[in-house]
């Protein structure tokens, strides 16, 4: 496990880097993978529901209304639909890469269970929208879902009668299939933005929308595929004949092909299984971190600072305990806390300009108190040398970078950077501790506490309290944000910065306010910026155009036919039915009494199928019901070579040991594609062969 | 003698408000008293601090209930507040930097930007107060 994350958490950054060149930190798509999924989610709502204005549904209307919407609407209709199908297969690549970084970079572990766990259903959510979309279009692809989707449920075995057998030919199927797949298509999605909005609960300040510039070039990619591979439907679906191959759209239907090879039942039960282990694993293994942040109430006022910038919500604001005359006090909820340690740089009250010996602010982390990280800044800055002295306060996320020291530079390691209340910074620097400060913390967007590094902004550029005194010099005061893969950044960073303290060291710059010093990296000119970042965006949307709908997926061969053996048949009781004894009628309640009575139970029904002499179908079908009086009901498919075949089929309803109590034999010939339906009818003298139409699309319908 | 003096004039109407600014100015007169005799510049430097918390705190709490409520002039009102904190970072700094602190003068400082404060800031706070309930 801890291979694999070690791993992938490399190929990410990796990956990562090079999209930032393109595309610069703050729209690196990478980081901002959350917030595009809520970006598409919107992208198909709008879009379904303009599709939805022009949708019918019924069997004929709902595929003729979508090819009116792609060919005489192209220009509008025809791109919504494009929109709607390549924004849902979009969001599937951007929850798994999510589910996929999340993981990789250990952001689900320990009390960041939450998100992970809530995200589990998310995914079936996602798929169930995807698979009930495709099958509202009723094309070829259409039915190859319907069917293929509902066998696999059957296979579930609590349906009394097999939903399959809607889908069995043209005759069974019906118009309100689809009003009721509408509904399941729209209430779906609904549910599903109640969990996403449950997913981001715990997260204080959780980002929803993505940047503007990178969400417009998401959506404007999306409709260039639109205009480039337009979303069409196959052919219209006929159920009187089994589809050869479908166009196949891998983000959703990716488990389908699996049916072939496994039984639907071994495959949902690898499905809840995979999605149990995925909600195991936040405690796999149990993450050991360092104990909660403690409120020290002697300290603390209630001015609620560390409720404000706690990124996980694991603070809150509750009515004084301790009898002093405040209104609240900061309580701590060790379940949710990571103990990063931001709370404490958000404390008025940790400042170490304060006694030493009493330096208690009103909250901290008791495995980093503030007094010992004052001690650290003063002894590691003592023996310094020069006048580009520099302190770096690091963060755990940072890599190492304890090999920056040198006689001029100290570094100073902590849980996050924005630990550091700013008035460490004034201490620094008014003090001459050093003559520069240099926060180095994570890659922009991407801290590892969330917020961090945006809090350490703010607070240096006074937007945030508590800000950096406007008295501290902001030529002396850094920042670097980079990924464990960008230390050489830093590094940079920090041999620019020396140059610059020494540049600097006679000037004064009292009074101002402003941004902290940034290192000039070098970067890509703009136009191949642009060109890179349009590449890259390019590149995701040529692949998801081409495995919306390629490889093709081969349901049969060309020469094959399908054979259906489906029907529901009550079988005999296992008593027959009885006349009262007067006696018995004088006794029974007179609202009671009738001629004959039967008691409940029926034989099994034992169905055989030979095929050209060879049984491929032999099965005890029990009575439906829980007094087992229902009907017994058979659903069998098999996939045959086209051509003459011999078929008997024998059926035992009755209590008879032996011999059977209806026969039958016929010789079809079936031609490719084919799809040949058995169906038994007890009343009208037993088996039907092929009672459907050969061909001739489905007409059949229930008037609303 | 006590640095500061608690007058009833100062209550602004927010019970924890006027709590702490009694608590604040009982706070560094004690402060003030147990300096004493013993006037080490290691002593003076942390009385100094730890005013300087104090009242940091204070004003976050401050601010916080006036956005709460919210206050129109908040921002002139800050503005003060951090004027008074850069003052007491300069007393700071001298001290640090020529080791004196003419302990007269810095109660004279105190107790005038208090007294100006509490007659134009909190007053005007104090009514907004009065008039919004």
């Amino acid at each position: 496990m801890r291979l694999l994350k070690s791993g992938l958490r490399a190929l990410f950054l990796r990956l990562e880097q090079v999209c930032e060149k393109f595309f610069g930190p703050a729209l690196n798509p990478w980081v901002h993978l959350g917030s595009l999924g809520w970006f598409l989610f919107w992208i198909v709502t709008v879009t379904g529901i303009y599709v939805y204005v022009f949708f019918d549904t019924g069997v004929t209307q709902a595929y003729a209304s979508l090819e009116y919407l792609s060919r005489e609407q192209w220009y509008l209709g025809g791109i919504m639909r494009s929109l709607h199908r390549y924004a849902s297969d979009a969001m599937v690549v951007i929850v798994m890469l999510h589910l996929l970084r999340e993981f990789a970079m250990d952001r689900m572990r320990g009390n960041r269970w939450f998100p992970w766990v809530t995200g589990v259903p998310l995914l079936w959510f996602l798929y169930a929208c995807g698979i009930t979309g495709y099958w509202l279009v009723w094309d070829r692809l259409a039915q190859y879902v319907a069917i293929a989707t509902t066998e696999w449920l059957d296979s579930i075995g609590i349906f009394a009668e097999p939903i399959a057998r809607n889908f069995l030919d043209s005759s069974h199927l019906a118009g309100r299939f689809f009003t009721l797949m509408t509904y399941i298509h729209i209430a779906v999605p609904l549910i599903m933005l109640l969990f996403m909005w449950v997913h981001i609960q715990r997260h204080a300040h959780a980002r929803v929308n993505p940047p503007r510039t990178l969400g417009l070039a998401v959506l404007g990619t999306l409709v260039a595929l639109a205009l480039v591979v337009p979303a069409m439907s196959q052919a219209p679906a006929d159920l009187d004949r089994a589809p050869f191959e479908v166009g196949f759209d891998w983000f959703y239907l990716t488990v389908y092909p699996l049916l072939d090879i496994v039984s639907g039942r071994t495959l949902w039960v690898a499905l809840v299984g995979g999605s149990v282990f995925l909600t195991l694993l936040p405690w796999l293994p149990p993450l050991r971190k360092a104990p909660p942040a403690v409120v020290h109430l002697d300290n603390c006022n209630g001015c609620g600072r560390c409720f404000a910038d706690c990124p996980f919500g694991a603070i809150t604001m509750v009515g004084r305990t301790d009898g002093a005359e405040f209104d609240q006090e900061a309580r701590v909820d060790a379940d949710m806390c990571m103990s990063c340690g931001i709370c404490v740089g958000a404390c008025p009250t940790a400042t170490p300009f304060r006694r030493a010996s009493a330096l208690l602010p009103g909250i901290e982390l008791p495995a980093d108190p503030i007094a010992a990280l004052r001690d650290r800044v003063v002894a590691a800055t003592a023996p310094l040398q020069g006048n580009d002295r520099v302190v770096v306060f690091r963060c755990a996320h940072a890599g190492n970078l304890d090999t920056l020291a040198d006689p001029s530079v100290a570094v100073v390691p902590m849980p996050c950077v924005a630990m550091l209340p700013p008035s460490f910074i004034d201490l620094v620097i008014s003090r001459k501790h050093a003559d520069g400060v240099l926060l180095a913390g994570c890659a922009e967007e991407d801290c590892f506490e969330r917020l961090g590094n945006r809090w350490i902004d703010e607070r240096i550029a006074n937007q945030r309290d508590p800000h950096l005194r406007d008295r501290v010099d902001r030529e002396r005061v850094a920042v670097s944000w980079a990924s464990p893969v960008q230390q050489h950044r830093t590094r940079e960073a920090l041999a620019q910065f020396r140059q610059h303290l020494r540049a600097v060291a006679s000037t004064v710059h009292p009074g101002r306010t402003g941004v902290a010093w940034r290192a000039r990296l070098s970067q890509l000119a703009a136009p191949l910026r642009v060109v890179g970042a349009a590449a890259v965006l390019g590149a995701v949307a040529l692949l998801i155009g081409w495995f919306a709908t390629q490889p093709a997926y081969a349901y049969l061969h060309h020469d094959q036919a399908l054979l259906k053996l489906s029907f529901s048949h009550a079988a005999q009781p296992l008593k027959p039915c009885r006349h009262y004894t007067p006696r018995e009628l004088a006794q029974l309640p007179f609202n009671q009494r009738r001629a004959t009575t039967c008691e409940r139970g029926r034989w099994p029904v034992y169905l055989q199928l030979d095929l050209d002499g060879r049984t491929i179908h032999r099965a005890t079908h029990q009575p439906a019901g829980l007094w087992d009086d229902g009907p017994s009901t058979v659903y069998a498919s098999f996939r045959v070579p086209a051509g003459q075949h011999r078929l008997d089929v024998r059926l035992r309803d009755s209590g008879r040991a032996t011999g059977f109590d209806y026969a039958s034999s016929t010789t079809v010939s079936l031609t490719p594609g084919q799809n040949f339906v058995i169906d038994f009818r007890g009343a009208e003298g037993g088996f039907q062969f092929g009672r459907a139409p050969a061909h001739g699309p489905a007409t059949h319908e229930v008037p609303p | 003698m006590s640095l500061l003096e608690w007058r009833d004039e100062f209550r602004i109407g927010i019970a924890e408000v006027d709590h702490e600014h009694q608590v604040l100015i009982g706070l560094i007169n004690d402060l003030h008293a147990a300096l004493g005799a013993d006037r080490s510049g290691e002593n003076i430097e942390e009385f100094l601090g730890e005013i300087f918390a104090r009242i940091s705190a204070h004003f976050a709490l401050e601010e916080k209930d006036m956005q709460a409520r919210h206050y129109p002039d908040f921002g002139p009102h800050k503005a003060d507040h951090e004027h008074l904190l850069d003052d007491i970072r300069d007393i700071m700094d001298e001290h640090i930097e020529r080791g004196i602190l003419d302990d007269a003068a810095f109660a004279d400082r105190l107790a005038t930007w208090f007294a100006a404060h509490f007659k134009t800031r909190d007053a005007r706070l104090h009514t907004y107060l009065q008039t919004r309930r």
